[in-house]
């Protein structure tokens, strides 16, 4: 008897709590897991991605970069799940996917702002594995 | 008095007939309306002119729009008006305007109930300088803000031009405003007649002194005069409506590049193509990796099709004030719009911590006051200051 009526409210939460959880999101998972095979060739001893590696790289002062944009603070605010603010005034969406749901899941977009950011902020290209560290973080805020 | 009064009758005023106890009428109705409105739209025209802020513009044009049509209606009056209100009755030759200036001079000037000579050259000028402030205002309005009845037929130069005249025609006019209250405080003084009182009350008392009978006693025929105005708004009307729908000169609708406006617009407020000339966009396109201290950097085609849009449409192809004023960049800094000198002095007045509020968010957010930012115009009747903190 038990048996029979979970399983109906087992389905019914998952299909209610796993859009939240924002896992589910196969763009997401896509170029999380081409991120994955990239920082397998590029490290050897790869063990997956980690949020708290990236909630350091989102919140460190870096020196690399551009003066003007020392850390992903600077415009992104200190706090992933509020808005945050282009020097030049703009507003931009919470990085956090819980905020933005449908963030990182356009490849061509991905590739762009990493590309730009990491540079102005790091002076460098970050690694398949800061990238999938950075997006594990926020998909877990 | 030791006046020679020997070539006009001792006492006038019987033109337009005389009330009871010495009093003489002389400015009719139309005539004092004329005056006191003119004194008001003037100095709505002169405030808003020299001290007003850019958004009082569109007062400014509303009190010369006025003015013009006092103007025409002063010059119909002058010929179809009362007996002192027509411009016989002061069309004074020149030896009358000096023999007056020379009274004056001596603080015994010849009295008259109407337009004293002096008095009839100043308006004369004024009314010369009126239509050259309000033809060269027009001018400035079409040639520099693009509107008004001229909009489609002067150039930006042209109405920069017209505006150094208007203003100097703006000083010209507050020298003879202090010289008419001057000359009337002086006449009512040694006339011993409330000069003020007389525009209100339209009366004079009669004065011994007084000397000027108008040589033509006919009343006023207010319905020619209306006929006439008429007569003139009716001809005028298909001129300026043809006139107001000209398009203006240098100005085309642009509707926002896709590409341009999601790329650009990400990050910053997507200016008008014509804030920039085109080689000052295209030195940005090809930096985009460093642009104002970030990477901006974008995929060879994407910049190719921004640059090729904002190049085609760069300030060199419009004639606004900003594509004007913006055609020369800051030799230092030639992609910033807001290093120019112009654009600093035009925002000279606003504080720091107004750029620093949340509803304006920063320098280079145009749309945040000027309200028509997007269309290049820069109106200055668009501009508007968030006034939350």
């Amino acid at each position: 008897m038990i048996r029979f009526t979970a399983l109906p409210v087992l389905a019914v939460l998952s299909v209610l709590v796993v859009p939240a959880v924002a896992g589910a999101n196969p763009g997401r998972d896509a170029i999380l897991a081409e991120l994955s095979a990239q920082a397998k060739d590029q490290a050897s001893g790869f063990a997956g991605f980690d949020a708290g590696r990236g909630d350091v790289l989102f919140r460190h002062r870096h020196t690399g970069g551009k003066p003007a944009t020392p850390a992903c603070t600077s415009c992104h605010g200190p706090s992933p799940i509020q808005a945050g603010e282009t020097r030049a005034g703009k507003v931009i969406d919470p990085l956090a996917v819980s905020r933005t749901p449908e963030r990182y899941s356009d490849p061509e977009k991905v590739a762009k702002w990493f590309r730009r950011n990491c540079n102005s902020v790091l002076g460098r290209e970050c690694t398949a594995r800061e990238k999938g560290d950075f997006i594990t973080f926020m998909t877990s805020q | 008095m030791t006046i020679n009064q020997s070539q006009r009758p001792a006492v006038a005023g019987v033109a337009t007939g005389n009330d009871p106890g010495g009093w003489a009428r002389v400015w009719d109705l139309p005539t004092r309306l004329f005056h006191w409105v003119l004194v008001v739209s003037v100095a709505v025209a002169l405030i808003t002119g020299f001290v007003a802020p850019e958004w009082w513009m569109g007062v400014h044009s509303v009190a010369g729009y006025i003015i013009v049509a006092l103007v025409v209606f002063r010059v119909v009056w002058a010929l179809f008006g009362g007996a002192y209100s027509r411009i016989a009755s002061f069309a004074y030759g020149p030896g009358r305007v000096l023999e007056h200036l020379r009274g004056a001079m001596l603080l015994r000037p010849r009295h008259y109930l109407g337009h004293n000579p002096a008095g009839a050259v100043m308006i004369l000028i004024l009314f010369a300088t009126l239509t050259g402030l309000t033809v060269t205002g027009l001018m400035c309005l079409g040639g520099e803000e693009k509107q008004g009845v001229l909009a489609g037929w002067v150039s930006y130069a042209t109405g920069n031009g017209a505006k150094v005249v208007h203003e100097a025609l703006a000083f010209g006019l507050l020298g003879m405003i202090a010289a008419h209250v001057i000359g009337v405080a002086v006449e009512s003084l040694l006339s011993r007649t409330n000069l003020v009182g007389a525009m209100i009350s339209g009366r004079k008392r009669l004065n011994a002194a007084a000397c000027d009978a108008p040589s033509d006693p006919r009343p006023a025929r207010p319905f020619v005069a209306a006929l006439s105005l008429v007569t003139v708004a009716v001809a005028l009307a298909p001129v300026l409506t043809l006139a107001a729908r000209t398009p203006p000169t240098g100005v085309y609708d642009l509707a926002m590049d896709p590409v341009y406006a999601a790329e650009c617009g990400d990050c910053h407020y997507a200016y008008h193509p014509s804030l920039l000339p085109a080689r000052s966009w295209d030195g940005m396109m090809a930096a985009l990796d460093d642009h104002f201290g970030e990477d901006a950097s974008l995929g060879t085609k994407k910049t190719a099709a921004i640059r090729a849009w904002l190049v085609s449409n760069a300030s060199e192809n419009w004639d606004t004030e900003a594509a004007n004023r913006f055609r020369v960049p800051a030799p230092d800094a030639p992609w910033e719009i807001t290093a120019t000198a112009y654009w600093k002095r035009k925002h000279g007045d606003i504080a720091a911590t107004d750029f620093k509020r949340k509803a304006v968010g920063g320098k280079g957010n145009c749309i945040a006051c000027h309200g028509d930012a997007d269309s290049g115009r820069f109106d200055d009747q668009a501009i508007s200051i968030p006034d939350n903190k």
